[in-house]
């Protein structure tokens, strides 16, 4: 098949094409991200070391159970949203009464802990995980999509659809938007806050464990993967406006297509140096990102 | 009696007294790369531990200092020449990256100081012409086997504690203790924590500049793994474990953590678990670190004896506010507000829930800008200025909210407001603690509340007062009127919101009604009661 794009528009199509894919992929770290920060207030500076469990989890069950990752990936967001529960248990539970420093540096330690404990079990070698519609690209015209980007695109379009009808649609996503606006009214109104922020940090860890599982198969998992992940969870969630889910896929969406485009004309260092480099220039220009919330401090 | 901090110093020294003579020779390698790490972490402690600001680009300013020094060295710089470059060099390039983000809060400055860092990574990393690339720097001047390094290594931590000590000496603590705690408060204080955290971060690097250029000398190379992002989460752990805010504590830190692989060796390659999870016990069980948890079991120390208040000046400079408007998302909340308060006035501005009379005192103490409008003391305007500036100019405010921000005792607060006004404003010059101690215990004793003694402390010309009989007992509301009058009569303006209509009655001179973000009516007491406009809108028919 000839298209009838010239070539230079083609190229450019292609790294959009590509980093679309990574894009849905970190917009599924960031909504994580997200539902914790607005659940709790907490930075969960383990959500990408929970993307990173969540693929070991994927090559663990690959090798006992060499099934589709169709079939694993119900089963990875599972175990990990039992993990989520645990997690809160260490990371919030202790901590909330304390200023929000504390929780943070908890999430620093648990997720360096988690990072040390999976290089002591499988070292740091990359290990392959389960894709979702096996290998081998599909064709657009002169564009290519490889088939596991494509499962990535499918899936965290299902999982993200599927997030926002869970919490914009049903009782438990109108209860958990109640208990993170006003713990204290929700409280006073019989909603079980507490049970909920668990239920937050199960979701955001079984997001997690979907990204791990999807990223695992063309990008492998090595025990600091997340480290990465984390960084653009941030960045997206800040620039995307602090607390907003919409923000957060727009703002993940951004840096991958961004990051793709300079690292396929420049070379990958340059194309992080120029995503921080903007990120900077982007704080000062609009230092609270680029959607702030409405916050006003009563005296 | 001795405090634990000076304790764990002497504690330290007989360590590495120990290590000096009996030590092997990788021993003290061991505790000459400690010396690097503490440097690094007492700098971090200006920064993070004192300012309360969350850094993540410590270790990278780590990384600038070990390659300035290998990078300059390598050119045939002397040492003498080489090691301030080393720490003016991360100082400078902190200064500069701090500078655009200065007003940038919490996590959002975080984020810009972790930009910073991944930078410096890229650098180490990516320019092979400058930084050797993966391959890093070799043939770094080692400092001699053996004693040596250990000794320069200690000996210059010894200098930066002395110095880490004298910059937070003094009225500098409880000032930056209320920095952390909360900015706005800091702000109404007379404090300015974008300057105080500004130069903290400056400071910070150039410790962490000496730190990496003494590991470089150590180590007799550079390699790309000085700008890991690990290096900068064990300082945060250091200075976590040690105790946030001390200099001993950071010491302590770069020591335990220093020593970890050395002392679980056994573990193999796991240590590293045991690490993380220390570092979460730590955080868990002794969240005030090593030092602090120490501080807090150790029997506490009382100042002595009081004597009364210098006493104050009659200031007499009217407030005028002139025009006011104030709109939040297109809705005004205050539409023109023209009002002035006289010296030795009490004026009590009443309105009902939402009429703007907290947003008119945020405006007023600079919190918050107006659209439109002037502010006036005297004939310095006042609109335009930081809140840290208009407390200094004589404008001082009270919360509604007047606990202590966690952790400070209400004497800490009342000194941090006084140590503002005698013109220490964290790191640097500073003021004795012992007076400053005392004229607060007796703002203390003269306030019902330890934020009035705190806004007290600013020796203010107008004092502006939210809902200061809030929570009180009828003894306590007597009380608040006496000193609330005899404020007045020395010379003070004094604004008061409040809606104990009772109170507000009996004490003010004149009171203005705000409604509808205007001031719809100023007399006496008893022309407002009279008036049926504001009976109707405010008071309703059972006040007549």
């Amino acid at each position: 098949m000839t298209g009838s794009m010239p070539a230079e528009l083609t190229v450019l199509a292609q790294l959009l094409l590509n980093g679309l894919a990574l894009g849905a992929a970190y917009a599924l770290v960031a909504l994580g991200f997200v539902l914790i920060l607005n659940a709790t207030g907490a930075i969960n500076f383990a959500q990408g070391d929970m993307v990173m469990l969540g693929g070991y989890a994927a090559v663990a069950l690959a090798r006992v159970l060499p099934v589709s990752g169709l079939v694993l990936l119900p089963l990875v967001m599972l175990a990990m949203a039992g993990f989520g529960l645990l997690f809160s248990l260490l990371a919030w539970r202790p901590f909330r009464q304390r200023p929000p420093i504390f929780g943070l540096l908890a999430t620093v330690a648990l997720g360096l802990t988690l990072q040390e404990a999976m290089n002591a079990v499988e070292g740091a070698a990359p290990q392959a995980g389960p894709t979702l519609f096996g290998p081998g690209e599909i064709r657009f015209g002169p564009l290519g999509l490889s088939r596991a980007s494509l499962g990535i695109l499918i899936a965290c379009l299902g999982l993200g659809l599927a997030q926002a009808w869970l919490l914009g649609r049903t009782q438990f996503g109108r209860r958990l938007r109640a208990s993170a606006q006003d713990p204290v009214t929700a409280r006073a109104l019989g909603i079980p806050v507490d049970r909920l922020i668990a239920a937050s940090f199960m979701l955001a860890a079984a997001l997690a464990g979907a990204v791990g599982l999807l990223l695992s198969g063309p990008y492998f998992v090595t025990p600091t993967a997340g480290n990465d992940l984390i960084l653009r969870a941030y960045i997206a969630v800040t620039i995307g406006g602090w607390g907003s889910l919409k923000g957060a896929v727009a703002g993940a969406l951004l840096i991958a297509l961004f990051e793709s485009v300079v690292a396929g004309y420049a070379s990958s260092t340059v194309a992080t140096a120029a995503l921080y480099g903007a990120v900077l220039l982007l704080l000062v220009v609009r230092p609270a990102g680029l959607f702030p919330a409405p916050l006003g401090r009563r005296a | 009696m001795i405090r634990p901090a000076p304790l764990v110093g002497l504690a330290i020294c007989g360590w590495l007294l120990a290590v000096m003579i009996l030590g092997s020779g990788y021993d003290q390698r061991l505790m000459a790369l400690a010396a690097a790490a503490a440097l690094m972490a007492i700098g971090y402690q200006l920064v993070f531990g004192q300012a309360g600001a969350l850094s993540l680009a410590q270790g990278a300013c780590f990384a600038i200092g070990a390659y300035s020094a290998g990078i300059l060295s390598r050119l045939g710089w002397p040492l003498w020449a080489e090691l301030p470059a080393a720490v003016l060099v991360p100082a400078l390039l902190a200064g500069l990256a701090h500078a655009p983000v200065r007003r940038l809060d919490g996590h959002f400055f975080a984020l810009a100081t972790l930009g910073f860092a991944v930078l410096v990574r890229l650098v180490a990393v990516d320019a092979q012409s400058l930084t050797g690339g993966a391959n890093g720097l070799a043939g770094v001047p080692a400092f001699g086997r053996g004693p040596g390094a250990m000794l320069v290594g200690w000996g210059a931590v010894g200098l930066a504690a002395a110095l880490a000590l004298w910059l937070k000496r003094g009225g500098n603590g409880p000032a930056l203790a209320l920095v952390r705690g909360d900015a706005d408060l800091a702000r109404a204080s007379g404090l300015d924590p974008e300057r105080i955290r500004a130069r903290g971060f400056g400071l910070a690097a150039g410790f962490a500049g000496a730190g990496g250029a003494l590991q470089a000398h150590v180590l007799g190379l550079v390699s790309p793994d000085v700008a890991d992002f690990q290096v900068m989460v064990g300082c945060l752990a250091m200075v976590v474990i040690g105790g946030r805010g001390s200099v001993a504590g950071a010491v302590l830190g770069a020591l335990l953590i220093g020593h970890l692989p050395e002392w679980l060796r056994p573990l193999g390659a796991s240590y590293r678990i045991a690490y993380g999870l220390g570092l979460f016990a730590c955080l868990l069980v002794a969240p005030a670190g090593l030092i602090g948890t120490l501080e807090r079991a150790w029997p506490s120390r009382r100042t002595t004896g009081a004597t009364a208040p210098s006493p104050v000046p009659p200031t007499g400079r009217p407030l005028r506010i002139e025009s006011i408007e104030k709109s939040y998302g297109g809705i005004a909340v205050l539409r023109g507000v023209t009002l002035e308060i006289r010296p030795g006035e009490i004026m009590g501005l009443i309105g009902p829930n939402g009429s703007g009379k907290t947003t008119l005192v945020n405006l007023i103490s600079g919190l918050d800008r107006p659209d439109r409008g002037t502010i006036r003391l005297g004939a310095r305007a006042l609109e335009r200025l930081s809140p840290d500036r208009i407390a200094l100019a004589g404008v001082a405010r009270s919360f509604q909210s007047p606990a202590p921000p966690d952790g400070m005792s209400p004497l800490d607060l009342v000194t941090a407001a006084l140590a503002a006004r005698a013109g220490c404003v964290g790191f640097g010059a500073a003021a004795a603690l012992d007076p400053l101690h005392r004229q607060a215990e007796g703002l203390l004793r003269r306030s019902p509340s330890s934020d009035i003694a705190r806004a007290l402390a600013l020796d203010p010309a107008i004092l502006l007062l939210d809902e200061p009989a809030a929570g009180l007992d009828a003894d306590a509301r007597a009380g608040l009127a006496l000193l609330l009058r005899a404020l007045a009569d020395e010379g003070r303006g004094l604004l008061v919101v409040e809606h104990d209509m009772g109170f507000l009655m009996g004490l003010a001179d004149r009171v203005a009604v705000l409604l509808d973000g205007r001031i719809a009516r100023v007399g006496t007491a008893d022309e407002v009661r009279a008036d049926p406009a504001v009976r109707a809108a405010y008071l309703g028919p059972a006040a007549c």
